[in-house]
């Protein structure tokens, strides 16, 4: 998608991504960020869209279905899923290269969404080790998101 | 109180190996819960006279 100019640039993100790091969690599907070509258009998603259904793969309401999995695609909308997107690590899937986003993103974008859900998710790649608080404090900081990581150890954390 | 103790811990090392599976492998483990969360969710949504206990209603009514 990205060769056919579809796309900028994509990264794996969510429960997907987190399952790199942590045991696997129920999730229903697979959620992508993406840079699109006129993301200021009102159908940012329409090339994906056609593009894929052209090759076969249907869309299902907001998602389309890629294999087992629904996926949806979503544009990187600010700074920080910017950043994501644009610094996510190649990781290989069955000998397929897929760019999946950063422990520490994914972190700071489950803070900054802040349902419990997301809280549990920044819980359980704390508890796998593969990002640490302070790294987690110092990009949420740079993203505005410094009251949101106090509150967050505050509640988790604080005796 | 031994046991249950015993048993946390035999949980969080299933935890432990569950988390050092590789990726594609826990991806693989997540599909096969949606398809068991699916199945109970169709189960739930499906129309009372199918249920157990509306079919045994009429038993008791006797």
């Amino acid at each position: 998608m990205r060769e056919s100019g579809v796309i900028q640039n994509y990264a794996l993100f969510g429960a997907a991504a987190q399952m790199r790091y942590t045991e696997p969690v129920a999730t229903l599907d697979a959620d992508v960020l993406v840079a699109v070509n006129s993301p200021e258009s009102l159908d940012v998603l329409r090339e994906i869209y056609e593009f894929c259904a052209v090759r076969g793969f249907p869309a299902e309401g907001e998602a389309i279905r890629v294999g087992a999995w629904p996926t949806q695609f979503v544009p990187a909308f600010d700074p920080l899923t910017r950043e994501a997107m644009e610094q996510a690590e190649t990781a290989d899937f069955e000998g397929v290269p897929l760019r999946v986003v950063r422990a520490d993103h994914l972190a700071v974008i489950a803070l900054s969404v802040g349902r419990a859900r997301d809280f549990a998710r920044i819980l359980a790649l704390l508890e796998s080790g593969c990002v640490s608080r302070e790294a987690i404090a110092g990009l949420a900081t740079r993203h505005g998101l410094k009251e949101a990581w106090r509150r967050f150890e505050s509640r988790f954390f604080d005796a | 109180m031994r046991d249950i103790q015993k048993l946390l811990e035999r949980q969080a090392r299933w935890q432990k190996e569950r988390a050092a599976l590789s990726w594609p492998e826990k991806i693989r483990m997540a599909e096969a819960i949606r398809e068991s969360a699916k199945l109970l969710r169709e189960g739930a949504k499906a129309p009372d006279r199918e249920s157990p206990r509306r079919q045994r209603a009429p038993l008791t009514e006797r």
